[in-house]
């Protein structure tokens, strides 16, 4: 039940950041709904890996060595979220490096300026 | 108008997919075999109480070398890309601009206040990533937001980015020079039983994975808060 | 009998932050907007925190230190933007047009 909305919520997520990267004309708008993408992608995978009724894999004085693979949820998933973030950051970074750049030499922050390499 | 059209029909068949997938998912009853095996093995073989960074550091370690790598790239990217724009707006054919108003008494003495809250407040998530929520990556970003607001507070304040940039660099030397170390003196590349695990909980305990966690945790803040440095305008 | 004065603070918080959802998307211009944003939220989370307490007595103390930190940043967090939106001229919404912070700049930029 709780894997479900928070996997719908990421879904959606995903969906509203492709809306916004394949509708808007401001670059900035771009680069918010590909964040948005990120996020939501992240949710989706974190949302997999719930166990039902499981706590977080830490061992510490409510959860022993001996129940911990009852009670435990998925850590995998989480590992992997960890690295997907801070790549996600980085990538928004040159993005928003290309902006500034791209503004520099076109003075204007729309996406219709830098169509004549259309196909 | 057939652009929109393209949109629209992208998104909705998109939509039915997720429809799909979000309608028919049933939550796991129990852990999965791979999951269930780590969950048994980083207490007892790494002696580590998180489990999630005793994976990421020692059976997923590849993994961190490769994000630790690019990060670098993305550090030396926005360096080549912003570093070559013209110094001054007058060449860039923009507006000169006028002195930058300083910041305001509330904000200054709000960040006085704050930054060595956050300051400490990021040690604690490095130095914990073994034993509670928290690790490298975390305590790093954490860095570089309490840099990012002294440097939004006083912005005539210039860093040190030479000094970042060699600390950032032997830090990531350091994290490849242990596991080369792990190579000679333990099981493979990056294990961490090059130290002794120690008492289950300590602080000192769980082998190299603080140490690894310290060296991810500098190499990260210091890479950030040069990324940071160089979105500022230069005067 | 806790569990329930609990339950009400949380939803008063809810209440609040939903009060400030609204109003972000129905003030006239930038300055409203930020106004409903920062105040609203600080006074949903407290509530929130609040009502969390009365969950779990023994985090107390842990609560009223998040407690003292959202009170610390968010305002001066939402000060720092609205000076900035300030300084490059995003205008006021008709109204009164009293504007002291622009009275202020003139007099000190004449002054010197």
């Amino acid at each position: 039940m709780i894997s479900n909305i928070v996997l719908t919520t990421g879904l959606l997520l995903i969906l509203i950041g492709l809306w916004g990267v394949l509708t808007h004309r401001n670059i900035l708008r771009i680069i918010i709904g590909f964040s948005l993408f990120g996020t939501g992608t992240h949710i989706v995978i974190v949302a997999i890996g719930y166990v039902t009724n499981g706590t977080a894999p830490i061992l510490d004085r409510t959860l022993s060595l001996s129940e911990a693979s009852s009670r435990v949820v998925d850590p995998i998933p989480s590992a992997l979220v960890v690295t997907a973030i801070v790549i996600g950051m980085a990538v928004t970074a040159i993005m928003l490096a290309y902006t500034i750049r791209l503004y520099d030499s076109k003075k204007t922050l729309s996406i219709d300026a830098l169509m004549e390499s259309k196909w | 108008m057939i652009r929109s059209l393209f949109t629209i029909f992208a998104i909705v068949l998109l939509g039915v997919v997720f429809a799909t997938i979000a309608v028919s998912y049933s939550e796991q009853q129990s852990l999965r075999p791979l999951a269930e095996s780590y969950v048994q093995l980083v207490p007892r073989d790494l002696g580590a109480a998180n489990v999630v960074t005793g994976i990421l550091l020692t059976y997923r370690a590849f993994d961190t070398l490769g994000e630790v790598a690019v990060l670098f790239m993305v550090a030396a990217s926005a360096g080549l890309i912003l570093g070559t724009r013209q110094r001054r707006p007058e060449e860039r054919g923009e507006p000169a601009q006028e002195a930058a108003r300083p910041s305001s008494e509330i904000v200054q003495t709000g960040s006085q206040i704050l930054a060595p809250l956050i300051s400490i407040f990021a040690a604690y998530i490095i130095m914990n990533g073994h034993l509670s929520a928290g690790g490298g990556f975390q305590g790093g970003a954490v860095i570089a937001s309490c840099v990012l607001l002294i440097l939004l507070t006083y912005p005539e304040h210039r860093i040190n980015v030479e000094f970042l940039s060699i600390t950032e660099s032997l830090a990531g030397a350091l994290f490849v020079l242990t596991g080369i170390v792990g190579l000679i003196a333990a099981g493979g590349f990056l294990d961490s039983h090059i130290l002794p695990l120690g008492q289950f909980g300590a602080f000192f305990s769980a082998g190299a994975i603080p140490i690894l966690s310290a060296l991810l945790g500098v190499k990260v803040g210091c890479e950030l808060s040069v990324i940071l440095d160089r979105f500022r305008p230069q005067p | 009998m806790t569990e329930l004065v609990g339950s009400i603070l949380i939803l008063a918080g809810a209440v609040f932050h939903f009060s400030a959802g609204l109003g972000m998307l129905r003030m006239p211009d930038a300055y409203a907007r930020m106004q409903a944003g920062t105040k609203a939220t600080t006074l949903g989370n407290t509530l929130l925190l609040a009502g969390l307490a009365f969950y779990h007595p023994g985090w107390s103390l842990k609560l009223l230190i998040i407690a003292y930190f959202v009170l610390t940043t968010n305002p001066v967090s939402s000060h720092a933007l609205a000076r900035a939106a300030h300084s490059i001229g995003i205008p006021m919404f008709g109204g009164s047009g009293i504007d002291t912070l622009r009275d202020r700049d003139q007099k000190l930029r004449s002054e010197t």
